[in-house]
């Protein structure tokens, strides 16, 4: 009996023995094949992390060479060879991923169980201690407990004592550091919006260059190809130019190096604030996508598009903020380039018809696109583009819309004054020369308004009119004593702005019509406005032709330069340089000696 | 033994690269025109909340059998099972959300915030436990919940924490209630989800940091009982509070204890307390005084934790996502960093005002600076309490399971010679 109960206990033990054995070896075994696994992953990790962002950085230059060069097929095929690459890897890896770790949770499930297996199967029985002198243990964790909360509580408290001292981001201060604008030199010696300085297309320079071709190449600095299409022109500022592109889809603005003419950034506004509905459907005769011109203060870079988007980049590319004014009701588009005042851009945000009451002006923060004013406006949709102008010593905000000419206080939005002259559908811009405010309606007539100055009790008023040569897309060009305008199918006219209207004159002449000067059939088409260069006209014609002619009491042609190329954007002038928007280019033409 | 530690680490701690693969982004859409069209974005009809009530009947359901086999049947095998169970459903099935741990956030945030109320559901998986809790101790935490039991299982050679590091590190479970709540009521963030170690696990997904974190959780509860359950989860406070006045509650011994000693090192959590005995003359003068000042220095505790609790509010506020953005757009316009990231190009598109993002931002500082005054207060109320409780010395002839710390998972029922006593008597009754 004895010996049989032996024996039940020597094979119960030598069981026992080959499940622990069994359990450890398990353990062992599962544990290796998890480490492999683990190796495994761990390699494929590596490659995720540290190989593929290689290969994504290789793939983002190659999208930058391939904005230089569009049309480069041997390039486009290698972003998509890599493109291919990449993607293949990753979903490699993914899988790779998933199958390791499913693979290495079974495997340390098994682990786990026969390690606790084997640990249980050796369990010892409790044999408590001999104790020792409970007393003074007791008292001896009392304390220890109350040292080990002070150091917990000491250790917790620095911490955060050193937290609380640690300096925080002070938001006001973001105010006034973003409050810095140009001066007005600065401005003068740059082209930071339509048309240049106040929008009145006269050159800071004279040494710009009076011969080139596009075909020879003679004098063309650089060609850069713009990636999408629009009517804007160039900005200029130091060594950065900026012009705006967009189609049904997409808005954006480019920036170029004025040296090399290198694509250095584009930033695009995707849908920013509320517009979100359909995409803006706009015919083949209207403005196009990209008719508004951007404007920089030479920190920051700002564009308005036919969509209500508008958005600023800095000059690094980086959006400094987006915003949507709502979808503009303009059947041609809307197409009125912005204007800025100190840390403002200034917005002629006309639509509709003048009793809809949704036309206004609008000034921006440069910086954080918040509006600072907003004034209604009683105008219908107009398709020009405002200028500030400085008239005495105050600075004057000047629009023009069907019907009324006003002048508005940039600072606040207040209106000065308005004349009632202008007919629907007016596109050019208005000036300021010789003390006066050019302002046409197309087709019609062009108003000499004398404006009227905060506290003076002289109210605006049309000085005069003229009635010959009347553009209807062009802005005026003057060099403050002789006033040209350029129409579309070629004719330039020019009128003398010097003489003053006498008393007797209006009382006999109620209609003030002044006759011009001269004019000339200059036999070819004009969408961009008529620029001064010192004394002479630079006339960029639709097919790219740019006519010089002296500005003087009568019509003497210079030369023609030729591009060979469409244009329908007004040029940008920089020191020694001419910048010109074609169809699908931008050219650089200077000096090359 | 050495050995076994050394094969354990090194297969931990790779498990955290693992579980990191499956949290990798999906690849974007193409970045050129390939004549690709993107698939249109069909949107999920909303989820179901069936799921969620049969989970909170599971709930309920798993906690009344867990006091079942805890008090009536005091099985320790049956818990073993259940939670195996729990890991199973509520881990990973039910991928550990929505846990009664996190619902405290929902519950918080339902009462600070007008515009968010937490579902029905929600406050049964916040309230059955806490109720449970009050009748049968903390059976939720025996065999329920999730994360104690992904603990439980992984626990292969328990090693005693002393008591003094004990009561200290207990006291992280109070700072991190706190500051849950704290970032709850703000809307700052939900952050006992978002630095939950265990989810990952059962989602085989997950931030690489959180990975790393639920790694070393489980190497450290393979020689430390439930770490998590002990020195950090907050729910686990309110649960030991109520744990402390429960009708009934799970004892190491069926009827009486004889002193044997065996179950001294039964508990791997430390919630075994040895009999009291009686101080020196001298301890108990001087804790007598200590006791005094600490009672008088209580205010100073609660306006010592106020005001650090408040003067944190510019970083605790970088929880805020709107105030890390404002944080960002201040940064990148003040040119003091290089680049942009996908948040601050997102807010540039909105068209939203950057001096209202500001505004709001300085609006969450100030919030965070009153709520951190008070749960600063809080804390420092704790704290002087806990050393009050330290100068005390409490009646205690038996060996006991502490009424808060106790997690009745039932080990230590088979060390007692009582129950041994108890479940041959069942026997021989079932036999004849």
């Amino acid at each position: 009996m004895m010996n049989n109960e032996r024996g039940d206990n020597s094979k119960s033990s030598k069981f026992m023995d080959i499940l622990y054995l069994a359990a450890v070896q398990t353990a062992v075994v599962s544990g290796v094949l998890s480490l492999i696994t683990v190796g495994l992953l761990l390699l494929n990790f590596y490659k995720g992390t540290i190989v593929e962002p290689r290969l994504e950085e290789q793939w983002e230059q190659l999208k930058t060479e391939v904005r230089n060069n569009p049309n480069d097929e041997e390039l486009l095929s290698r972003v998509r060879e890599l493109d291919l690459v990449m993607r293949t890897n990753r979903v490699r890896q993914d899988d790779f991923s998933r199958r390791g770790g499913y693979l290495l949770l079974g495997g340390l499930t098994v682990f786990l169980v026969s390690l606790k297996g084997s640990v249980q199967l050796r369990k010892k029985l409790p044999r408590p201690e001999k104790q020792g002198d409970i007393r003074g243990l007791q008292v001896r964790e009392m304390v220890w407990g109350r040292r080990a909360s002070t150091v917990v509580l000491t250790v917790l408290g620095s911490w955060l004592l050193i937290v609380a001292f640690l300096p925080a981001l002070d938001f006001s201060r973001a105010v006034s550091v973003v409050a810095s604008y140009p001066s007005m030199d600065e401005i003068a010696q740059n082209w930071p919006r339509f048309r240049g300085l106040e929008g009145a297309g006269i050159s800071a320079y004279n040494n710009v260059p009076t011969e080139w071709d596009g075909k020879t190449g003679k004098n063309i600095l650089w060609k850069s190809r713009v990636p999408l299409p629009g009517h804007s022109s160039p900005v200029v500022w130091g060594d950065r130019v900026f012009v705006s592109g967009a189609d049904k889809k997409s808005r954006q603005i480019f920036c170029f190096d004025a040296l090399s003419g290198t694509l250095l950034w584009d930033g695009s506004l995707v849908n920013p604030g509320a517009f979100s509905g359909e995409p803006l459907e706009l015919d083949e005769g209207t403005a196009g996508y990209a008719a508004p011109t951007p404007v920089t203060d030479g920190r920051r870079v700002c564009a308005i598009f036919p969509t209500g988007d508008i958005g600023c980049f800095n000059f690094d590319g980086r959006l400094l903020w987006s915003r949507n004014l709502g979808l503009p009701d303009s059947i041609y588009g809307y197409a009125s380039s912005l204007e800025m005042y100190q840390d403002m851009i200034l917005i002629q945000y006309d639509q509709g018809y003048a009793e809809d009451e949704k036309s206004a002006v609008l000034a921006l923060d440069f910086q954080t696109g918040r509006t600072i004013w907003e004034t209604k406006r009683p105008v219908s949709g107009s398709w020009t583009s405002p200028i500030v102008v400085q008239i005495d010593s105050e600075f004057q905000y000047i629009t023009c819309s069907n019907p009324f000419v006003i002048g508005y206080d940039p600072k606040s939005g207040q209106e000065i004054w308005r004349v009632e002259c202008l007919g629907p559908d007016v596109a050019p811009s208005a000036i300021y020369a010789n003390g006066l405010v050019f302002a046409i309606e197309p087709y019609v007539a062009v108003y000499a308004i004398r404006p009227q100055i905060r506290g003076d009790s002289q109210q605006a008023e049309v000085v005069w009119i003229g009635e010959d040569g009347i553009p209807d897309i062009t802005s005026p060009v003057s060099n403050g004593q002789l006033l040209f305008l350029l129409t579309t199918y070629g004719m330039l006219t020019c009128y003398d702005i010097t003489d003053e209207v006498s008393d007797k004159d209006r009382i006999d002449n109620q209609q003030r019509i002044r006759p011009k000067l001269w004019e000339q059939e200059l036999d070819t088409e004009f969408n961009a406005s008529a620029s001064l260069v010192g004394d002479k006209l630079y006339l960029l014609s639709t097919k790219g032709v740019m006519i010089i002619a002296q500005a003087g009491r009568s019509y003497k042609e210079i030369v023609r330069c030729e591009l060979g190329e469409e244009c329908y954007a007004s040029p940008a002038f920089a020191d020694g340089r001419i910048y010109i928007r074609v169809v699908e280019n931008l050219y650089c033409i200077g000096n090359k000696d | 033994m050495r050995q076994l530690r050394s094969i354990v680490i090194f297969l931990v701690l790779p498990l955290i690269v693992t579980t990191y693969s499956f949290g990798v982004e999906r690849f974007p859409p193409p970045d050129f025109e390939s004549g690709y069209e993107m698939p249109v974005t069909t949107v999920p009809s909303p989820r179901q909340n069936f799921y969620e009530y049969i989970d909170l009947g599971v709930l309920i359901a798993a906690i009344g059998v867990a006091s079942y086999l805890a008090l009536r049947r005091r099985s320790r095998r049956g818990l073993f099972v259940l939670t195996v169970f729990s890991l199973l459903y509520f881990g990973f099935w039910r991928k550990g959300c929505i846990c009664p741990i996190g619902a405290i956030q929902n519950i918080t945030m339902s009462i600070f915030d007008s515009s968010y109320a937490a579902p029905l559901f929600v406050l049964g998986f916040f309230l059955v436990p806490l109720i449970s809790t009050l009748f049968f101790g903390r059976t939720f935490c025996a065999a329920v919940c999730p994360l104690g039991a992904v603990q439980d299982l992984v626990l292969v050679r328990p090693v005693s924490v002393p008591q003094w590091l004990e009561r200290s590190l207990r006291f992280l479970a109070y700072v991190y209630l706190g500051a849950a709540v704290l970032f709850a009521a703000t809307g700052s963030a939900f952050i006992i989800c978002r630095y939950d170690p265990f989810v990952s696990i059962f989602r085989l997904s997950g931030n690489f940091y959180i990975l790393v974190l639920a790694g070393c959780f489980l190497l450290a509860g393979m020689f430390i009982g439930r770490p998590y359950c002990r020195f950090l989860c907050p729910y686990g406070v309110i649960l030991r509070q109520l744990s402390r006045i429960s009708r009934f509650r799970v004892s190491i011994t069926p009827d009486e204890c004889i002193h044997c000693r065996l179950c001294e090192d039964a508990c791997p959590f430390g919630a075994i307390k040895k009999p009291m005995v009686e101080w020196p003359a001298e301890s108990y003068s001087k804790n007598k005084r200590l006791l005094g000042i600490l009672i008088v220095a209580l205010p100073v505790f609660v306006l010592a934790g106020g005001w650090l609790g408040g003067s944190v509010k510019h970083i605790a506020a970088k929880m805020h996502w709107r105030v890390r953005l404002a944080e960002r757009i201040y940064l990148e316009d003040m040119d003091q960093v290089e680049g942009t990231t996908d948040a601050s190009d997102a807010f540039r598109a909105t068209g939203e005002d950057v001096n209202e993002l500001y505004s709001e931002a300085s609006a969450i500082r100030q919030k965070l600076g009153v709520g951190g005054w008070i749960v600063g207060g809080f804390l420092g109320f704790v704290t002087g309490l806990k050393l009050v409780g330290l100068s005390i010395r409490k009646n205690r002839e038996d060996y006991e399971a502490d009424a808060g710390q106790c997690l009745s998972c039932g080990r230590c029922f088979s060390y007692c010679p009582r129950e041994h006593a108890r479940l041959e008597r069942i026997r021989q009754k079932s036999s004849k």
